[in-house]
Parts: structure tokens; C-alpha cells; sequence
């Protein structure tokens, strides 16, 4: 810890005011969505509340109310699709970030491609994709063209991710360990691959949340079957209930548990690594 | 014999053989829904078919979809699209949907293009009883329906097989099999204006500054400015839903200065935040849909949807199969079969459950209550709760739905849903419009 | 299997670029070559045609859009600025604990992992007429009538944008701050220094990395943007990426086509200005 034992500078109460005022400004809408979807059976999708009880939740879970839509599929199938995104994004960014430590002819090409797909809006991508999908005589199905589709939009921000994460990296550790003879494997698995590591978990994580959110580039090319932002949208434009004020206070929860679980996992690499150091260097 | 078994069914289905022309006979099963007839292709691999039915959040849902799969022997793929991607998927990959629904002022993005597969006439079984604002665009009384906007005459028939031509009088094929329809107007709280409401050109009172909406957009959000700044005498025009020049000229100069003046509040583009809007009382009038009316009063808030003396907007939602649908027999039958299952009667009940009027009424009729077929259809008052198809009590006993029966409504139309000719110098003031 | 330093690089590198170069470029140039075609009823024209372009360099309304959205970028990147810097500079520097660290990170992190559309309609009952905010403020006799530009306008799209947009300034700032070596600070210290001059002459300089890539966020985050801008102005505000928006709605595609090319080349020109400023790749290069 550092300082630990030093008095706290005022600035210290200054700025601890400023972030709490900080978190309740961003947390002021999912309030309203974690309060209202307790809301009464009457009750609409605005306060007053009209009594509490959890009679969305079960609604959500019954799967027949009206503005349910064909939320358990789409969500099973967004599942699906955010799990092998944040693996192929992870391995795919991931590389594509190691390729950026040397100078090499077209890596100005790849930098720039990785911002031009993030500024090109979601639709024009969607559509140039399912055109050039449709040129070339192919099918569109979530597997390739939808999973294309969302990479586009996942794999710049990994790529930005492994520049932040890479620019981190002591390149002396990785000299030290050439000098003492290792090779190209070894030093990536003992020496980089534990330093990135928080990073591509980070990148894993990206993916998948930016997966599950991702609906305009999707749409057009993930075939039958709605995912569950392109759900939701739909539903958005018919009947609406706090259903949806239902399920976003679940996949909170269920995020907020996913991203612990992460957490406890890079804590204890941490710590097996701090163990192994100090038995080393017993 | 076949492998496809009677599924669930209640009262026994009697297969007839599609080849040897029979018709299907309709069961009468008051409430329960179930109908006799279907399947009546009788083939031992239509359980391999699989039908991608793409169509609106109106249309489609899976309780719809289950329905379907329960009494037909193949399966259907329901999925449902906002406008814009159904449209990009149709213009970019239609062999991945059999059959699309949509409003039909979209049909003009289709003319000459050869995605849509005509049908023809004989092989649907409920032409002759469709609503007449279809067939040869008259109301019920025999009055010819109005052709402001883009009325649902303008795009029902081909002029011949190829279908690349519409043909306004009746022939042999058919462009869509129509859905639903509903006249649309404004909804209002009364309990927030306390006076009586009964033009269009109060979207424009002063006395409702910052307190009105429309819906964005220029097939529906222009028409209804249209029809209000004609009431205002602000501006005239020949054809509100097929506006020239210089008429969409002055109707944009016109809004903008209501815009910049602060008469709007917000221009919604979902159900919701029609819903939102007006049960919060942030505004007081906007144009609305009828099931987001009902919606609203459902929480306890008063909510009229309010016939307005110069008439209402008129819309229509209809289904077509895709061209290519043609080069598998067995799918091309099987689609027929789909199409026709759906103005038979149960999907024409759910949707008047919903508020919607089905194309062919007298299908629905026998299974819906009488209480239900009164207040939905005759404009009679409820003898009893008024049920949505997801059970939720819509409305009490002793109500009269807003603006009365089907022909006070559907009888009344001055435009219609539209999708103008000059739509590409209207897109582009409409821009301007949202930048002032 | 060895492989010379260069041929490695490529290799990891094809992946992304495969995916990047079908999937992006491609359409790219489609979008590209339609820009100069003509159109119809949800079809494009393939003649060579120039009124897309004539009509965004000659009319009135290329200007207010970008106006619009300049006016939006500036405050909203001022703000995330400070917001981001302020927050970053809290938790690296002033948060002692790694765990409190994390969860403080993570806590700003848990209301986006709720659906985009969920998000925004909940703003309605935060900002409305009726909502939490004005009830607020009334209760506690600041205002009189409730405050009607909260919701549907400018301000309200300024605010959502902030709201989304700030963590992604912090990110990379307090990623930079990182990797600030402490000695460097407590040599400061022992000199004397006070805290806002170390913050000056010492971490500012050092954050400028953090600062570009969280810039580039925003403006990316910011020009691309079409579906925030309409909904939280109730359709009444617009900006480039708005007006292609409702292109693309109404099946116009060569003039959004048009006006995505030249929102292009705007934002990489201005990406690529910041790029010159502070070098961030050369942090990576051996």
C-alpha cells in the first residue's frame, strides 16, 4: 500500500465527495430501472410506483406475457454468441496487439482500419457487410457473418485494450529472461502471458459485453433468430412493460457476479505468482 | 398413410387432400381456438419444411408462432424485425425469408424488383370475404374509400403474372394477403385538456404548447401534420399522402416554425415512448396507436383515442411470400397452406384481441365471444371484461370502444399511411426539419 | 519453427487483418462507390452521379449538423476531461488499497453491463417532467413548475453522453497514471513540491497517452453516434450521423453513403492529428 500510516491530505476528502457524487450520477438511471421493476402489476413503465412486488420477475420467467417477445431465445442465443466472441476476440486482438511491439510495413494499415470500423456507424457496416455477403453468393447465418459482423466492432476496442496493456510492459523483464537463454515461447508463456494476463481477461470481458450489447451490425447479419439487444429493440417498438426494467435489474446482477468471479480469479493468479516468486527467491 | 399426426387438437382434424381441391371446413369451438381443416396438404416430408416468417412486432410473436406449429404439420420460423432491418435483409438476402409482412406503403420499394412471388387468386381461400377496402376499395356501404395516402386498393393486384406492374381494378393476382388494419388518430387526456377535442388542427393550438407529440418519421408523422395544417387552413393541398413540391415546401416551412416555436415536445418512434409520453402526462395530445391507448388506460390513466371530424389515418399490414419461394414445390404449397391458415380464423381473433380489425372478420367472428365481437367490431358497449390474448382485463363491462364500430372508423378514412412519390425531396426537408 | 521478428509480426497480425480488411474495408469501398450513384425507391442507380456530394458541400444543412455535433463534442469531451482526469487521479493517487481500487473501478463499470435499450428508457423517469429529478427539486423548493429542457433536448443528450461516455476517458487516463513510476512523485515531494504542482508539471505531461486514446474514444464514441441523439432529443436534434441515420431508414442510400465518407475523413483527419501530438504507438515499438 502506499503511504500507508501517512495523514490524508484534505485534497483527499475534496475528491472522495466528488467521486461519490460521481457514482450517483451514473448509477441515476439504473436506479430507476433496479426500483421500478418492483413495480405493482398495474403499474406502468413511469412512478408513481403503483404497490411493489415481484410480479415482472415472474413474468419475465413464465415467458408468455406480452411484451416478453421471444426473450429465452434471444437471450440463450446472445449467450452463445458473447461466450465465442470473447474467445475470438481475445485471441484475435490479443496477437494483433503483440504484432504492434516491432515496426513493421502495414501496421499503419491495421491501426487505422481498427479506428475507421469503430467510427463507421453500426448500420453502414451491418449493410456493406450483408451486401458484400449477398455479392459473393453466401448466406448469412450467426456463425460467420454474424459473429464477422460483431468483431468488427469488438476486436478495435481489444486492439486499443493491448495497446493500453502493452504500453504497461517492462521490456527488461523480457531481456533479462533472453539473456538467460530462453526462446521466443518461452518467453511469452512465462514472461508475457502473466504480465498481459489482467489484460486479456479484460479484452475477454469487452468482448463479451460489447457483444451482448451490439445490435445495429448484428441485425443484419446474424440470419433467423433475434439476439437479445435486437429482442429488445423490437419489443421496444410494441408493447412494453417493466418486464424489461425486470430483466435489466437481473443481468446486472448476473454481470456483477461474472465480473467477481473474474476478479477472484485474477487475485489468485496474483497471489500464485507472488507465492512462486517468494518460494523462488527462498 | 401419412406420419403427421393430429397434433393436440381438441375437436378432431379431417385432413383433405389439398390436390383434390377441397376446401377446408372451419369448426366452430367457441373460446377455445381450436380449428378444424389444417393441415390440408397431405405429404409425408411437409414435416421437414421449415417456413422464415420475418414480419412486424404487430404480427408477429411466439404465441403466434405456437399456435401456427400446433395446427400445421411444418414448422414456422417467426422472427421478429424492426422495419429498417426487415427491409435491408428483403433488399440484401431475401432467400433467407419465405414470408414477410409489412405495412404496404412498403410495397412500393418492391415495384418491379421481382422479390415478391404473386398469388393467385384461386388459391386463396378467402378473397370474397375480405374487407372491401381491399378488394375493390369501396367501405362497406359501397362508397369508394379515399385515395389520399397510399390506400390499400393502390397495391393489391398485379396486373398480370409476371407481378411487375400494380393494377388498380380487380385481376387474377393478388400482391399480399392482407393482415390487419385500424384507423388511427389522436390520443388525448382528457382529464388533463377538459374540453372537448375535434379537429385535427389542435396539434397546433397554442393552448397545448410544449405538450404535443407526433410520431417521427414521414409515413405516418406527415400525414398527420398534414391533415392538421390543412384543418389550420395553413396549407392547401390536392393529395395530403401524395404531397408535390410545393406542397411538402410549405408544410416543412410550417413546422419549423411550430418547432422553433416550442410547440413540440418529443416525436416518438416506439410503442413505448408512445405509451411513456402520455401516461406521464408530458404530453397531452400525440399521435398514438390503439393498442397504446388501451395500454395506458390499463394503469388507471384516462386516455381517449379521439375520431376527430375530418376523418382518421387508415393503415394496413399485409403478408407476401417471396419469389423464390416458387422453386420448391413442396415450400411453395406449404406456404399457401401458411397464408391461408392465417386469415382462417384464430390468428384473425388474436389480432382483434389486440385492437387491430382482421381482413376477413367473418372468420374470426365464430371465435370470439359475443361480448367481444360487440365491442371490438359493432361499437357496442362491453357486457363483460374485455380480455387481452395474454389474459390481461383490458376493459370493464359497459364500455364503448373510442369512435365506435369498424365502419365508423375504417368508414372515415381521409388518408392514409403513406409512402409518397417525392419521398427523396421529403426525406431531405424532413431533415432539415429535425436540424431547425 | 523460427520465424524472423518481421514475419512473426505479420502472422499475428492476419487474423485482425483478415476480419479488418472483408468486413470493414470491403465495405468500405462499396460505401465508397455508392456515394456517387444515383437512387431510386430503395435501390441505387448505378450511374455516376454527383448530387449527393453537391448537396452536402452546397446546403445549409451540412453546416447546422456539424455545428450541432461540434457544439455537443466540445463540452462533452471538456467534461469527461475533467470528470475522467479528476476520478482517475482520486483512485490511483488517492485510493490506498488495490481492493478498493477494483471495486471502485468495477462499481463504475456495473451500469453498463445492462442492455443499451433498457438504459435509455430509463432516463424518462429520471429527466421527465414527472420524473425523479424534477420531484427533487421541487421538494426541495428550488424551482416552482418543473423543468421542462431536462428531457427532449440538447441538454438531455449532452448529459446521456456524459453519463456513458466518462468511463472512457478514465480508463486510459488512470491507465496511464499507472504507469507513472512513484519515485518520481516522491522525489517531487521531498523536494517540496505541492500538490497541484505536481499534478502539473509532473502527471499531466506524463498522461498525455491516456488523454489522446480516451480523446479518441469520445470523438469516435460521440460523431458515430445516432441512436442516443434521437432518442434523448425525441427526434429533434440533428447531426451527421443522425441525418444518415434517417437515410438509411428511408432506403436512401447514396447520400448516406455521401455523408459517411465525408464523416470519414473528418474524424481520421482529427484522429490523426492527435496521433501527431503524442505518439502513442511509439510506447509500443521495441
Amino acid at each position: 500500500m502506499r503511504d500507508a500510516g501517512m495523514p490524508r491530505p484534505a485534497s483527499y476528502y475534496f475528491l472522495s465527495f466528488v467521486f461519490t457524487l460521481f457514482v450517483l450520477f451514473l448509477y441515476g438511471p439504473m436506479i430507476c430501472v433496479y426500483i421500478l421493476s418492483f413495480q405493482g402489476p398495474t403499474g406502468g413503465m413511469s412512478f408513481p410506483m403503483q404497490g411493489w412486488s415481484l410480479h415482472w420477475f415472474t413474468v419475465l420467467f413464465d415467458g408468455n406475457g406480452r411484451g416478453v417477445g421471444d426473450i429465452h431465445n434471444a437471450f440463450w442465443r446472445s449467450m452463445r454468441m458473447c461466450a465465442i466472441m470473447a474467445v475470438a476476440t481475445m485471441l484475435i486482438a490479443t496477437a494483433a496487439g503483440m504484432s504492434f511491439r516491432r515496426r513493421y510495413p502495414g501496421s499503419n494499415f491495421v491501426f487505422y482500419s481498427a479506428i475507421v470500423s469503430m467510427i463507421l456507424p453500426g448500420l453502414f457496416v451491418g449493410f456493406g457487410i450483408a451486401l458484400t455477403f449477398n455479392i459473393f453468393g453466401l448466406k448469412s447465418d450467426w456463425w460467420h457473418s454474424g459473429l464477422g459482423a460483431q468483431l468488427t466492432w469488438s476486436l478495435p476496442f481489444g486492439l486499443l485494450i493491448m495497446f493500453i496493456v502493452l504500453g504497461r510492459f517492462n521490456p527488461s523483464y523480457e531481456e533479462a529472461a533472453t539473456d538467460l537463454g530462453a526462446n521466443s515461447r518461452q518467453r511469452f508463456l512465462y514472461i508475457i502471458l502473466p504480465i498481459i494476463l489482467p489484460g486479456i481477461i479484460g479484452i475477454t470481458t469487452a468482448g463479451f459485453t460489447s457483444s451482448y450489447q451490439e445490435a445495429a451490425r448484428t441485425s443484419l447479419n446474424v440470419g433467423t433468430g433475434n439476439t437479445m439487444p435486437m429482442e429488445l429493440t423490437a419489443l421496444l417498438g410494441m408493447a412494453t412493460t417493466p418486464v424489461m426494467f425486470a430483466i435489466g435489474t437481473l443481468t446486472t446482477l448476473f454481470m456483477f457476479t461474472l465480473v467477481i468471479v473474474t476478479l477472484v480469479v485474477v487475485a489468485r493468479i496474483a497471489k500464485q505468482r507472488q507465492l512462486r516468486l517468494t518460494r523462488q527467491s527462498a | 398413410m401419412s406420419k403427421i399426426k393430429d397434433k393436440k387438437s381438441s375437436s378432431g382434424i379431417s385432413r383433405r387432400d389439398l390436390l383434390k381441391g377441397a376446401a377446408a371446413a372451419v369448426g366452430t369451438a367457441a373460446g377455445s381456438g381450436a380449428i378444424t381443416g389444417f393441415p390440408t396438404i397431405w405429404a409425408q416430408n411437409i414435416q421437414n419444411v421449415t417456413l422464415n416468417h420475418v414480419g412486424s412486432v404487430y404480427t408477429t410473436n411466439p404465441l403466434v408462432a405456437e399456435e401456427a406449429n400446433k395446427q400445421l404439420g411444418f414448422t414456422i420460423n417467426m422472427q421478429t424485425l424492426d422495419t429498417t432491418s426487415q427491409m435491408n435483409r428483403l433488399l440484401a438476402q431475401p432467400e433467407t425469408i419465405d414470408i414477410a409482412d409489412m405495412g404496404n406503403p412498403s410495397l412500393k420499394y418492391f415495384v418491379g424488383k421481382d422479390t415478391l412471388m404473386p398469388i393467385p387468386i384461386n388459391e386463396y381461400k378467402w378473397w370474397d370475404k375480405t374487407l372491401p377496402l381491399w378488394v375493390d376499395g369501396t367501405y362497406a356501404n359501397g362508397e369508394q374509400a379515399s385515395r389520399q395516402g397510399f390506400a390499400p386498393i393502390l397495391s393489391a393486384y398485379y396486373a398480370d403474372e409476371t407481378g411487375l406492374e400494380w393494377s388498380e381494378t380487380p385481376t387474377d393476382w393478388l400482391v399480399s394477403i392482407p393482415l390487419v388494419t385500424n384507423a388511427d388518430t389522436f390520443g388525448i387526456r382528457p382529464d388533463l385538456i377538459n374540453r372537448p377535442i375535434e379537429s385535427w388542427a389542435e396539434l397546433f393550438n397554442p393552448e397545448f404548447s410544449g405538450r404535443v407529440a407526433l410520431q417521427d418519421g414521414v409515413n405516418v408523422g406527415v400525414p398527420d401534420a398534414a391533415m392538421a395544417l390543412e384543418a389550420m387552413g395553413d396549407v392547401q393541398y390536392v393529395n395530403k399522402g401524395n404531397m408535390t413540391i410545393e406542397e411538402i415546401d410549405k408544410t416543412i416551412d410550417k413546422l419549423i416554425e411550430y418547432k422553433r416555436a416550442g410547440q413540440f415536445r418529443s416525436f416518438w418512434t416506439t410503442f413505448d415512448q408512445s405509451v411513456q409520453l402520455i401516461a406521464s402526462g408530458e404530453v397531452v395530445l400525440q399521435s398514438m396507436f390503439s393498442p397504446a391507448v388501451t395500454e395506458v388506460r390499463t394503469r388507471g390513466i384516462p386516455c381517449i383515442f379521439q375520431g376527430l371530424k375530418e376523418g382518421y389515418r387508415g393503415w394496413a399490414i399485409s403478408a407476401m411470400p417471396l419469389r423464390h419461394v416458387t422453386q420448391d414445390p413442396l415450400k411453395r404449397d406449404c406456404v399457401m397452406e401458411y397464408l391461408n391458415w392465417m386469415n382462417s380464423g384464430w390468428y384473425g381473433a388474436y389480432i382483434s384481441r389486440t385492437g387491430y380489425y382482421t381482413s376477413v372478420p367473418d372468420n374470426a367472428k365464430p371465435l370470439m365471444t359475443e361480448n367481444e365481437w360487440g365491442y371490438w367490431y359493432e361499437g357496442k358497449a362491453s357486457t363483460d371484461d374485455i380480455i387481452d390474448p395474454y389474459g390481461k382485463v383490458m376493459e370493464k363491462a359497459g364500455v364503448v370502444r373510442d369512435g365506435g364500430g369498424i365502419w365508423d372508423r375504417m368508414g372515415n378514412i381521409a388518408i392514409w399511411n403513406t409512402l409518397m412519390d417525392e419521398d427523396r425531396y421529403l426525406v431531405r426537408r424532413w431533415q432539415d426539419f429535425i436540424a431547425a | 519453427m523460427t520465424f524472423s521478428p518481421r514475419a512473426a509480426s505479420w502472422l499475428q497480425a492476419t487474423p485482425f487483418m483478415l476480419i479488418m480488411v472483408f468486413l470493414v474495408i470491403v465495405p468500405l469501398v462499396i460505401v465508397f462507390v455508392a456515394s456517387f450513384m444515383d437512387y431510386g425507391f430503395a435501390e441505387v442507380i448505378p450511374v455516376l452521379y454527383w448530387g449527393n456530394y453537391l448537396d452536402i458541400f452546397r446546403s445549409r444543412l451540412t453546416w447546422d449538423l456539424y455545428a450541432t455535433a461540434l457544439r455537443m463534442l466540445v463540452i462533452v469531451w471538456t467534461v469527461t476531461l475533467l470528470l475522467g482526469f479528476t476520478i482517475a487521479y482520486y483512485l490511483i493517487f488517492h485510493v490506498r488499497s488495490n481492493f478498493w481500487r477494483a471495486i471502485f473501478l468495477m462499481a463504475c463499470a456495473i451500469p453498463f453491463w445492462t442492455d443499451g435499450a433498457i438504459r435509455m428508457i430509463s432516463w424518462v423517469p429520471l429527466l421527465g417532467r414527472e420524473g425523479l429529478v424534477n420531484q427533487a427539486l421541487m421538494g426541495m423548493g428550488i424551482i416552482e413548475q418543473p423543468i421542462s429542457w431536462l428531457l427532449y433536448s440538447e441538454f438531455s443528450v449532452v448529459l446521456v453522453y456524459i453519463n456513458m461516455l466518462t468511463l472512457a476517458m478514465l480508463g486510459p487516463i488512470a491507465n496511464s497514471m499507472g504507469k507513472i513510476d512513484y519515485s518520481i512523485i516522491q522525489a517531487a515531494r521531498d523536494q517540496g513540491a505541492g500538490e497541484w504542482q505536481i499534478i502539473t508539471n509532473i502527471i499531466i505531461p506524463l498522461v498525455r497517452p491516456g488523454i489522446a486514446i480516451g480523446s479518441i474514444f469520445i470523438l469516435t464514441a460521440v460523431m458515430g453516434d445516432a441512436f442516443i441523439v434521437k432518442m434523448m432529443s425525441g427526434n429533434q436534434v440533428n447531426t451527421p450521423a443522425g441525418a444518415i441515420m434517417t437515410e438509411i431508414a428511408a432506403f436512401q442510400y447514396p447520400p448516406a453513403a455521401a455523408k459517411s465518407v465525408v464523416m470519414l475523413v473528418l474524424v481520421i483527419g482529427v484522429v490523426a492529428t492527435i496521433l501527431r501530438v503524442v505518439d502513442i504507438k511509439k510506447e509500443l515499438a521495441r
